[in-house]
């Protein structure tokens, strides 16, 4: 064993991450604080860390002067299907490509890998041409419908698929049963923490998404959070107290999420390494 | 819709605007790689340090901005970044730095972007990297330490090569995830001032959803596509020879 280093050396140490902890969050910080401060009060120099209202007056202000109730509810609507969907197809085909040789398999294997590379803003327009010509703009079935599966999700699955023992399924078949009854009474219940991991993904994705609502969606009454949080309604561009009680009614959920289920994240992220 | 051949490709060479926009891509990209990946990898080293206690809070900590939306933290740097009454003019004021107009001035806006893209991404570089580091045993650096190594000889003889394959991965990832940058310029500059941050993801949307010119902005994304498999495959062949796997 190594002598622990001196006192000084760890105190150092130890104020340094601190510090470095507390500046990056700083932006959340100010936010918060800001939410709770009155228009003069958040125009001062020098700026105090302290709040100077104790109540939700500019969370109540913020989601009068725009729709924010409607955005948290159509935002969390799309999430969740967008996930339970992906539970279900990125998993039957991960299944496939794990255990069923088929004629080409490697083929569509190699092709879903491919995909992973193409960026979506490579492919925002065609997708955009398709779904207009579908007539779903403003529409959650553009929102939902081509994220039904992805190729990321269905990469994690097999990998962890994979890794299951071959044993369990075998001493099944041999009683006689079929591969979905398989699917269901066995690879399902033994891949609870990759499906996990995985629909903890696909529903911040579509929580944090901007880029394609901001596409696809024109109507405020339908549109998602993000966007709507960050679009200039008129008048509201220098109202910082409000705009932070907006952002801070995006953001904190996700923040306070994120402590319960920190150790599936990011160890999912040192395994993968593909998504953020 | 009809078809036109090379037209849309050539019309995009021929448009200033289009190198413009490239021009300013390199340079954000330029500007978050190098100081993301070298932040990543020090806030990494400090919480690999054995004797530090609470490392998964801090690490959760670091973590935050990574799992929080692009359009919020955006949201929440334009009041940071307001010229009279934000926190970063103000902290500047200290040095005595002269209020910047951080978003509206031509000269700082890109840069404004480039902190913020950093500031988004470095706990991932970090959390890849800490995963590299705890492949490194121990016993090396205890061995070294034996033959009387310095911290700087540790780091230069046993880290940095044995951590080549992480560091080529953070930064082929990182180059990528710039290269795409959209939702800070959408929300902070709409790229802006005189196009000064009109990077190419947003010269691609403006042409497409405000010009309506689907033909050309769908040869500005081929573009796009094809610049970013070329940039991973030079990335990996100057790699080669330089990176160590064990």
């Amino acid at each position: 064993m190594r002598k622990k280093p001196h006192i000084v050396l760890r105190t150092t140490v130890i104020l340094l991450v601190l510090f470095v902890a507390i500046l990056i969050n700083l932006p959340f910080i100010w936010m918060l604080v800001t939410s709770f401060k009155t228009e003069d009060a958040a125009f001062t120099i020098p700026p105090s860390f302290l709040p100077t209202i104790f109540d939700f007056r500019n969370f109540v202000k913020a989601f009068e002067l725009i729709p924010l109730s409607q955005y948290v509810v159509n935002t969390l609507f799309v999430a969740l299907a967008v996930t339970l969907l992906q539970l279900v197809f990125n998993s039957l085909a991960a299944y496939g490509l794990a255990r069923i040789r088929f004629k080409g398999s490697s083929i569509v294997f190699m092709v879903l890998i491919g995909t992973l590379m193409v960026p979506p803003e490579v492919t925002m327009v065609p997708l955009y041409v398709i779904v207009k010509q579908f007539g779903w703009i403003n529409q959650y079935k553009a929102l939902i419908v081509p994220f039904m599966s992805s190729a990321f999700g269905i990469f994690l699955l097999r990998q962890f698929f994979m890794g299951i023992p071959r044993e369990l399924e075998e001493a099944a078949i041999i009683d006689g049963a079929s591969r979905m009854r398989i699917f269901l009474k066995i690879i399902i219940p033994l891949s609870k923490p990759a499906l996990y991991t995985m629909s903890l993904y696909t529903f911040l994705a579509h929580w944090n998404e901007y880029m394609w609502p901001l596409i696809v969606i024109n109507d405020a009454k339908k549109q998602m959070i993000q966007v709507g949080i960050s679009q200039f309604v008129s008048g509201w561009e220098t109202q910082w107290t409000m705009r932070m009680a907006a952002s801070t009614t995006a953001v904190l959920p996700i923040i306070v999420f994120f402590f319960f289920v920190q150790r599936q994240f990011v160890e999912g992220i040192s395994i993968s390494g593909l998504k953020e | 819709m009809k078809w036109v051949g090379l037209e849309n490709y050539i019309r995009m060479f021929e448009t200033p605007d289009f190198w413009g926009s490239l021009w300013t891509t390199v340079l954000y990209v330029l500007g978050t790689v190098v100081p993301s990946v070298i932040l990543g990898l020090l806030i990494a080293m400090l919480l690999n340090i054995e004797w530090l206690k609470g490392k998964g809070i801090f690490r959760t900590l670091f973590y935050i901005p990574v799992v929080t939306s692009m359009a919020a933290a955006a949201v929440i740097w334009g009041w940071l970044y307001e010229p009279n009454f934000g926190l970063v003019n103000y902290f500047l004021s200290w040095f005595g730095i002269k209020s910047i107009k951080w978003l509206s001035d031509p000269n700082y806006a890109l840069l404004g972007l480039i902190i913020v893209g950093v500031w988004k991404r470095v706990g991932y570089n970090m959390v890849l990297f800490l995963a590299g580091l705890q492949t490194i045993p121990r016993t090396y650096y205890e061995a070294a330490e034996i033959d009387g190594a310095t911290s700087w000889d540790k780091f230069r003889s046993i880290t940095l090569p044995l951590l080549s394959p992480t560091t080529l991965f953070v930064v082929i990832m990182q180059f990528i995830a710039s290269f795409r940058v959209f939702v800070s310029v959408s929300v902070m500059t709409r790229g802006g001032p005189a196009k000064s941050t009109q990077v190419i993801t947003y010269y691609l949307y403006e042409n497409a959803f405000r010009y309506l010119k689907f033909g050309y902005a769908s040869a500005i994304a081929v573009f796009m596509f094809a610049l970013m498999v070329v940039l991973t495959l030079i990335q990996f062949a100057i790699s080669k020879k330089r990176v160590h796997y064990s």
